[in-house]
């Protein structure tokens, strides 16, 4: 097969959507993952599409993916990725909390998002399950979630019938450089060259890129998630808490998706597999009984974990490198990357083919990152 | 302290892991046992058939009855066995957590031993997911804990030990077995095993698998078709059967879930039965601290999940301190030339799925009847040691041993008093028949043999007549007098008979001695007995 | 599992088999044909498979299936079935009610 015009490190839902936008335009594409299609945060997260709550940085990119892409991305892509638009309520039991989401309600109506605090009243009339002691929240009518799973395999399938070339088993190890300019990879047994690479390895973005000289300061944090057996359909919303001790939702099948963290996962993610910890899932099930004691005898059939990479200031870096010409980085999801998965595809490929995104990625510069002061 | 902390957890209470606690126990361990079901004995409680091996691996007792002893001794010796009690994962830093009642505890250990046994495989056909497809082990435990007959007429799947074992058992539970089939062109297990059933009157279709189960709403029949040396089916050749259940027994594989979790490293051996931790010889996986024994380590049978199970347990002891050096490397020696003896002989480690083997290991050819259709042609009968010459046989009662086949096995040479029959040092040697020996038909070989396969024959019994003594494992037992037709080897009526005694007793556990009079011409074809009684079996 | 495959779409049509009818997960109901068009359409791995068809994430999580899948997967792509790696399992090895999990005595 002839040299690709861009090579992507990492099989995950970034890389896949990239591509797929890539090779919807024709661009020769080669994906270079070092286990299998998705492995990485990209099948283990909670599968939320949201724009409240987030930065507002990402807001704009958010609404922008659920405006324009994510509605018809199942019938596009041939794949029912299940996608509802279903609203998310972040729920509240103090005052403390209510002062918290109102806070992100702020933020969220200064960016032009659709977002209000809602009573308890109003509440159970969108979710008869919560429990009594939720005194509020905030409502986003127009969050929503999918899964991550599918969405994933979808772009990636897709992206391969429109001829991109997946190679798995092959772990990229670094950038070459030929007379200053990206001239490809290296891998442990091989070479493979194109005059454009992208990094969407999550956490091994950082080693690659070091290899031409550019850090990404991230950390990798263990999170954990967990999910059930199938029930009756309850809930269509997306849902959260103030004090952030678990998120989730219910998926087609029925079983419920949640994830949540012990406050405990920066000192413990030092590790280099994904095994789960003994203290977490009883800690998530305490924090979603909190909330949904319905959900009491509801049987757990599974938990898992996986790492999220975790940038300085919480948002991905999504930038050419200018220093290095002909490398891109599109990493640091920080743990909220599915959501906005298909808007990063296109703005990636836009930034490479006409070098103007429909949205401005300035905020996401890699050389961003100050000392305080 | 939040997390109670033990020297040992052992999780299973099977073979391997009630003698792994007790082995460690007996070292002075601290050991606790978790286990999911309400009883423990893994699969032992449900085995109701003599094992087989030598007495140290306690041959001719039932299983279920070693299982019980296990669990005795376990607790004599204090160590905690825990029922009820689901391990759900198992940790970092050797923590489990085990889900007990209402709760989950978090459970630490200086060592942990996975001992989790292995699950049935299963077989897909169309029509597999009918009521009445069940698994050979799913069958055994209706039958043999709960009491319930599986089903009425019965296909089985499988022709290894699983498959020869279970089916007897349902016929002994008053199922009627319409037929045993197997893909493979040979019987998988013990020819002794298959000997049982092939008496009985059941068909052997080798070469056969299931093609299509049919019924509304439930099994109501089966096709089997002949499939040729790639695998294929051979059109044309199908045969149909009226049943209400499929038994599948196609093998077992090891329930290593949660040694995957721990993050050992892992191999996927057919050899073993599929996906297994890499364990060193003490059952030792990659991580220091975390075994495996029993099935879960590699399938075998209970016998050696016992050995593995007293492995694993010593060599936790020394680690711990617990055992001196010397000892230890007795012990070790001891068990692992035990363990060696039971995986000798045809059916051994060396040997398995070999088709090529011609004679025994002393050189008597291999009946290729007896692993094409499950039992031995009357020629062949003959040239085993175990049975002797008509001279002899016509000088009064004497034990004729079909055992045919080298398999570690030796409780006919222990039974006998008098000497008549000699296995010897190595185990899986043929029994051999004194004829010098005085046998005096007390029938202790014929209830030791756990093959069933020794039969008392006395050809000086009356002019023109001969009896023949065999093993019983039916309810309820026939009467003297009752009078019926004797069945040859191959279930085929050949004459007919009568009883002329019936003997039970203590010390031949539950295998009566039925002693039949057959015309003297079928001293060495009668080999079971239906009652005219029955209707049919 | 470190083997490089190269998953190029060869462009190859789906070829129906007659028994594509046959449940393999039984907890999920997937069927044969199922499995083997999700690695038509580019699932190479057991995992890949699973959370593209859900076969192996049902109530017993592949304790039935495993094999047969990995066995179906293995045909599919002319490899050995120990070519084909089960995906890991996971606590808990049970299904687990949440009250009971909750339920671990490690409540600040």
């Amino acid at each position: 097969m002839s040299k690709p015009d861009v090579i992507i490190v990492g099989g995950g839902v970034i890389s896949c959507a990239i591509a797929y936008y890539l090779a919807k335009a024709k661009v020769k594409v080669m994906v270079l993952e070092k286990e299998e299609i998705g492995d990485g945060g990209s099948s283990r997260n909670g599968g939320g599409v949201r724009q409240s709550a987030r930065d507002p940085r990402e807001i704009p990119i958010a609404m922008y993916a659920i405006n324009n892409l994510w509605p018809t991305l199942s019938e596009e892509l041939g794949v029912d990725i299940e996608y509802h638009k279903k609203g998310n309520l972040r729920l509240g039991k103090t005052e403390e909390h209510l002062r918290v989401l109102q806070h992100n309600v702020n933020l969220g109506l200064k960016a032009g998002l659709e977002l209000k605090m809602v009573s308890s009243a109003e509440i159970h009339e969108l979710n008869p399950y919560v429990s009594e002691e939720v005194i509020g929240a905030s409502y986003c009518p127009t969050d929503g979630h999918a899964n991550p799973m599918k969405t994933t395999l979808a772009f990636y399938k897709r992206a391969r019938e429109l001829g991109t070339q997946f190679i798995t088993g092959e772990t990229v190890k670094s950038v070459i450089l030929k007379k200053g300019k990206v001239a490809g990879v290296k891998t442990k047994e091989n070479t493979y060259e194109a005059p454009l690479v992208i990094l969407a390895a999550g956490m091994d973005s950082r080693v690659i890129a070091n290899s031409v000289g550019i850090d990404i300061p991230m950390q990798k944090i263990l999170l954990e998630a967990l999910i059930t057996e199938a029930q009756p359909i309850m809930f269509p919303q997306m849902l959260g808490t103030a004090a952030a001790d678990f998120y989730g939702h219910q998926t087609d099948h029925g079983s419920f998706v949640f994830g949540g963290s012990t406050s405990l996962e920066n000192y413990v993610s030092d590790v280099e597999g994904r095994e789960t910890k003994s203290i977490t899932a009883p800690y998530i099930c305490r924090a979603i009984l909190g909330y949904f004691p319905c959900l009491s005898k509801v049987n757990i059939i599974r938990t898992w974990a996986g790492f999220i990479d975790e940038s300085a200031d919480h948002v991905p870096v999504l930038s050419k490198v200018d220093e290095v010409p002909g490398l891109v980085l599109t990493c640091g999801f920080s743990g909220h990357g599915f959501g906005i998965s298909p808007a990063i595809g296109l703005l990636i490929s836009e930034l490479i083919i006409k070098d103007k995104p429909s949205l401005s990625l300035e905020a996401f510069k890699y050389d961003r990152f100050k000392p305080k002061g | 302290m939040l997390m109670k902390r033990y020297e040992l957890i052992v999780i299973g209470a099977g073979p391997a892991g009630l003698c792994a606690a007790i082995e460690a126990a007996a070292n002075g361990m601290q050991v606790v046992v978790y286990d999911e079901n309400s009883r423990p004995g893994g699969q032992l409680f449900k085995q109701i058939h003599k094992f087989f091996g030598s007495k140290e691996h306690k041959a001719k007792e039932r299983g279920f009855r070693i299982g019980e002893k296990l669990l005795d001794e376990a607790r004599e010796l204090g160590v905690e066995v825990v029922l009820n009690a689901t391990v759900m994962g198992v940790f970092e830093n050797k923590e489990i957590t085990v889900m007990i009642e209402d709760r989950v505890e978090h459970i630490k250990g200086n060592e942990i031993i996975i001992a989790t046994g292995a699950s049935e495989n299963m077989l897909p056909f169309p029509g597999w997911t009918l009521p009445g497809v069940i698994g050979a082990g799913a069958a055994q435990t209706m039958m043999n804990l709960h009491g319930i007959k599986p089903g009425n007429k019965i296909l089985m799947v499988g022709s290894g030990n699983v498959g020869l074992v279970v089916g007897f058992q349902l016929i002994q539970a008053g199922c009627r077995l319409e037929a045993i089939i197997d893909a493979s062109p040979r019987v998988g297990g013990y020819g002794v095993h298959a000997s049982k059933l092939a008496r009985l009157g059941v068909p052997f279709y080798m070469s056969n698998t299931v093609k299509e189960a049919y019924g509304e709403g439930s099994v109501k029949g089966v096709s089997i078709v002949e499939v040729d040396k790639n695998w294929q089916q051979v059109a044309g050749s199908e045969k149909t059967f009226e049943v209400d259940t499929i038994c599948i027994a196609v093998g077992l594989s090891p329930m290593s879930q949660l040694a995957k979790m721990t993050g050992c490293i892992m191999e996927d051996s057919p050899a073993k039965g599929g996906l297994v931790p890499v364990c060193n010889e003490y059952g030792e996986t990659s991580i220091p601290g975390i075994y495996a024994a029993g099935d879960v380590s590699g399938i075998e049978e209970a016998s050696s999940a016992m050995l593995k199970g007293r492995i694993a347990g010593s060599a936790i002891s020394y680690n711990q301190g617990y055992l001196e050096e010397n000892i230890f490397k007795e012990n070790q020696a001891k068990y692992r030339s035990s363990l060696e003896q039971l995986r000798e002989g045809m059916f051994g480690h060396k040997n398995k799925g070999r088709t090529d083997l011609l004679n025994t290991e002393e050189g008597f050819e291999i009946s290729l009847n007896l692993l094409e259709n499950g039992f031995l042609a009357d020629v062949e009968i003959a040239h085993y040691p175990g049975v002797v010459s008509q001279e002899r046989r016509k000088q009064g009662i004497v034990p004729v041993i079909e055992c045919t086949q080298n398999i570690p096995c030796n409780p006919c040479q222990d039974a006998c008093e008098k000497g008549c029959i000699k296995v010897g040092q190595v185990i899986t040697n043929l029994p051999i028949i004194d004829g010098t020996a005085k046998c005096t038909g007390c029938g202790m070989c014929v209830a030791a043999c756990s093959g069933q396969a020794i039969f008392l024959v006395n050809e000086d019994y009356a002019p023109g007549y001969a009896t023949v003594g065999l093993p019983y494992e039916f309810r309820p037992l026939p009467q003297i007098g009752d009078k019926g037709i004797a069945l040859d080897r191959s279930g085929k009526a050949v004459g007919e008979a009568e009883v002329i005694s019936i003997k039970s007793a203590k010390a031949l556990d539950e295998t009566a001695i039925l002693t039949i009079k057959v015309s003297e011409d079928l001293s060495m074809k009668a080999r079971f007995f239906k009652s005219s009684k029955e209707v049919s079996l | 599992m470190n083997k490089i495959t190269d998953r190029t779409f060869t462009g190859e049509e789906f070829v129906s088999h007659r028994d594509d009818s046959v449940i393999i997960c039984r907890c999920e109901e997937i069927s044969k044909g199922e499995i083997r068009r999700a690695v038509y359409d580019g699932m190479r791995t057991m995992s890949e498979v699973k959370r593209y068809v859900r076969a192996g994430m049902g109530l017993c999580q592949g304790q039935t299936c495993s094999r047969l899948v990995k066995n179906i997967i293995a045909k599919e792509l002319g490899l050995k079935p120990g070519e084909v790696e089960i995906p890991t399992p996971r606590s808990p090895a049970r299904p687990v009610s949440m009250e009971i999990y909750a339920n671990d005595g490690m409540k600040k």
